[in-house]
C-alpha cells in the first residue's frame, strides 16, 4: 500500500493543489460573481511566499500565512471596483487583472526574477500538509455554505434583484466571496511555491485560467463537492489514458463545450438535481422541480 | 521620429481595429462574448500561409480565400458552440465557457497541423518596396495594410447602414424577438454576422501574419486579449468605437514601447482597460445598455 502510494504521491499532490485552485474559483462563481482572477491571486500568494523565504529566510508557516493575507488583501482591493461591474464586464476586468499581474511579474526582474521566476525554494510542503490545508478550506466552505452566507450566495447567483429585495447587501457579500477566493488562491499559491521548488510567471497565465474554470464547470458550482470532483476528474483523465494526455487541450476544450451544452449544472449538481427530482416524485411534490432548476 | 512612430502605430492599430470589429459585431448584435474569435483569426493566418506555400496562390488571392474560409469557420463555430445554447435559453456564462472550449479545440488542431512550429512566408511573397514620403519611411506592405483595412471598414459600414440586410442585422441587435415578429429571419442574421465577423478576423490574421512574417498556433491569444482593451475603450458593441479604439490602442502601445519600456506595455494597456471599466464602462462611443447590468444566471 505504502509503495503504491509512493509511486502516485506526486500525482496526489498535484491534484490537491488543483483542488485548492478549483475551490478558489468555485467561491466566486457560487456567489454569482463572474470573476476569473484566481490565477492572478494565486501568483500573488506564490510570489509573496517565495520572496519571504528566499530573501528573508522566513519559515514556511510564516510564508503561507503572509501569502493568504496578501491574497485576501489583493482580492478585497479588487472587489471595490468589481462590485460596480456586472457579468461580462467583471470577466473582462478580472482577465485584465491576471494580465497585469503577469506582466508586472515579468517586468520587475529584481524582485520576481522576471521570466526565469524564482528558483531554489526549499521544499517544505508534503502530502500531509496539502491534505490538511485543503481539508481546512473545505471545512470552512461547507460550514459557510450551510449558514446565512451560503443562502445569500445562492440567492445572488440565481437573481440579484430578488436577492437585493430580500435584504441581502449584494456588494458586501460579493466582497466576502471575493476575499474568500483570494485567501484560498493565496494559500494555494504559497503551497505551490513550497511544493514545486520554484515560481514561474507563465504558470499563472491564461492556461491556468481556463483549466481552473473547467474544473468548476465540469464539477458544478453549487456544492463544495463540485470543484473537487471536477479537479480530480480532469487531473486524472490524462493519467488514465495516454492518448488523452497527448491531446490534453482537445480533451479540455471538448469537455468544456459538451458539459456546458448538455450538462450545464456539472456532474455533481446534475446528480443532485436528479436525486431531488426522484424524492419529489415520491412525495407527489413535483413542484420542487422548479426550485431545483433555479440554478439554470 | 515621432511621426515615424505614429505611422507604425497607425498600421498596427488598423489591424487591431479589423480584429476587434468582428468581435464587437457579435457582441453588439447577439450579446455573445465570443472568446474563440482569436482562434478564428489564427486559422485565417494559417489558411493564408498554406494557400501561398502549399497551393502556390498569389498573395491577394490567398488573402481573399483565407477571409472566406475563416468566415465559414466562424459560422460553423456558431452552429456547434452557440446554437444549442440559444435553443435552451442558456445564460451568458454558458456561451463564454463554450467559446473558450471551442477556441481551445481549434488551437490544438492548429498545433497538430503545424507541429508547434513558427511558420514564415517564402521570401518575395509580397514585393518589398520602400518609399520616402515627407521624410517618412513607408513600405508598400504598410500602405497595402492601411488601404485594405480602410476598404473593408468602409464596405462593412455601407453594408450595415445602407442595405436591407444591414437593417435586419440592426433590428436583431435592438431586439431579436421583435425583429422576428416583423419578419426578419434570425437564422439568416446569425449566419451573416458570424460570417462577417470570421472573415474580418481571417483578414486580420493574414495581414498580421505577413506584417510580422510569423504564423503560429498561439498567435490568436494576445490579439484576443488586446481586443478586450479595444472594445472596452471604444464601447462594447460600437462599430465606430472599435475602429477608433483599435487605432488608439496602436498609438498607446507603440508609444509605450518607444518611450517607456517594451516589458511594461502590457501592464500599461491592461491597467488602462481596468481604468476605463471603472470610470466609463460604456467606453468612448458606447451607449448605456442592458448588458452592463445583465442578470446573472
Amino acid at each position: 500500500m505504502s509503495e503504491w502510494f509512493a509511486s502516485y504521491q506526486a500525482l496526489v499532490d498535484l491534484i490537491l493543489l488543483d483542488c485548492g485552485l478549483a475551490l478558489s474559483q468555485f467561491v466566486v462563481l457560487r456567489a454569482g460573481v463572474f470573476s476569473v482572477a484566481t490565477p492572478g491571486l494565486a501568483s500573488i500568494g506564490a510570489y509573496t511566499a517565495a520572496i519571504l523565504t528566499l530573501r528573508m529566510g522566513a519559515p514556511a508557516s510564516v510564508g503561507v500565512l503572509a501569502a493568504t493575507c496578501a491574497g485576501t488583501a489583493a482580492a478585497l482591493l479588487l472587489s471595490i471596483p468589481l462590485s460596480r461591474l456586472r457579468g461580462v464586464f467583471q470577466a473582462i476586468a478580472t482577465v485584465a487583472m491576471v494580465q497585469i499581474v503577469l506582466s508586472l511579474a515579468l517586468y520587475a526582474t529584481d524582485i520576481t526574477g522576471g521570466a526565469n521566476g524564482l528558483n531554489g525554494i526549499p521544499k517544505q510542503v508534503g502530502t500531509v500538509h496539502l491534505l490538511f490545508a485543503i481539508g481546512v478550506v473545505v471545512y470552512v466552505l461547507v460550514s459557510l455554505g450551510r449558514s446565512r452566507v451560503g443562502y445569500a450566495f445562492d440567492a445572488m447567483r440565481q437573481d440579484e434583484t430578488v436577492a437585493t429585495s430580500l435584504g441581502i447587501s449584494v456588494a458586501r457579500y460579493q466582497a466576502l466571496a471575493f476575499a474568500l477566493s483570494g485567501a484560498i488562491a493565496g494559500l494555494t499559491g504559497a503551497l505551490m511555491a513550497y511544493h514545486n521548488y520554484s515560481v514561474v510567471p507563465e504558470e499563472f497565465g491564461f492556461g491556468m485560467l481556463i483549466t481552473v474554470l473547467a474544473y468548476v464547470v465540469l464539477g458544478g458550482r453549487r456544492s463544495v463537492l463540485g470543484p473537487l470532483v471536477g479537479a480530480v476528474t480532469l487531473s486524472l483523465l490524462p493519467e488514465l489514458a495516454r492518448p488523452l494526455a497527448d491531446n490534453r487541450m482537445i480533451v479540455y476544450g471538448a469537455l468544456l463545450m459538451l458539459v456546458i451544452i448538455y450538462l450545464p449544472h456539472g456532474i455533481v449538481d446534475s446528480l443532485w438535481i436528479a436525486y431531488r427530482r426522484r424524492l419529489g416524485r415520491g412525495a407527489q411534490a413535483v413542484a420542487t422541480k422548479g426550485t431545483a432548476d433555479g440554478t439554470a | 521620429m515621432l511621426a515615424q512612430q505614429l505611422l507604425n502605430a497607425l498600421v498596427v492599430g488598423s489591424v487591431y481595429a479589423l480584429f476587434a470589429l468582428g468581435f464587437t459585431l457579435i457582441f453588439g448584435v447577439h450579446h455573445i462574448l465570443n472568446l474563440a474569435h482569436g482562434a478564428v483569426f489564427m486559422w485565417g493566418a494559417f489558411v493564408g500561409l498554406y494557400a501561398v506555400t502549399e497551393l502556390h496562390l498569389a498573395f491577394p488571392v490567398a488573402f481573399v480565400g483565407a477571409s472566406l474560409v475563416a468566415g465559414l469557420l466562424s459560422v460553423a463555430l456558431d452552429w456547434v458552440a452557440f446554437r444549442p445554447l440559444r435553443r435552451r435559453g442558456a445564460p451568458e456564462f454558458s456561451a463564454i465557457v463554450s467559446s473558450i472550449g471551442a477556441g481551445y479545440i481549434l488551437m490544438s488542431i492548429a498545433q497538430r497541423v503545424s507541429d508547434t512550429k513558427v511558420m514564415r512566408y517564402p521570401f518575395g511573397t509580397f514585393p518589398i518596396e520602400i518609399y520616402s514620403v515627407l521624410g517618412l519611411r513607408v513600405t508598400l506592405l504598410q500602405l497595402a495594410i492601411i488601404g485594405s483595412v480602410a476598404l473593408i471598414v468602409t464596405g462593412l459600414v455601407a453594408y450595415i447602414f445602407h442595405t436591407s440586410f444591414g437593417r435586419q442585422i440592426r433590428a436583431v441587435a435592438i431586439n431579436e424577438r421583435t425583429a422576428s415578429l416583423l419578419g426578419v429571419n434570425p437564422t439568416g442574421v446569425y449566419f451573416q454576422t458570424f460570417f462577417i465577423s470570421g472573415a474580418l478576423a481571417g483578414a486580420a490574421g493574414v495581414l498580421i501574419g505577413i506584417a510580422f512574417n510569423s504564423v503560429h498556433f498561439l498567435m490568436g491569444e494576445p490579439y484576443m486579449l488586446r481586443a478586450f482593451v479595444v472594445i472596452v475603450l471604444g464601447g462594447l458593441g460600437s462599430i465606430l468605437g472599435a475602429v477608433v479604439g483599435g487605432l488608439l490602442l496602436g498609438v498607446i502601445q507603440t508609444m509605450t514601447i518607444a518611450y517607456v519600456s517594451t516589458n511594461l506595455s502590457d501592464a500599461v494597456i491592461f491597467s488602462l482597460l481596468f481604468l476605463i471599466l471603472l470610470v466609463r464602462p460604456t467606453g468612448l462611443f458606447g451607449t448605456l445598455r442592458r448588458e452592463t447590468r445583465v442578470a446573472r444566471e
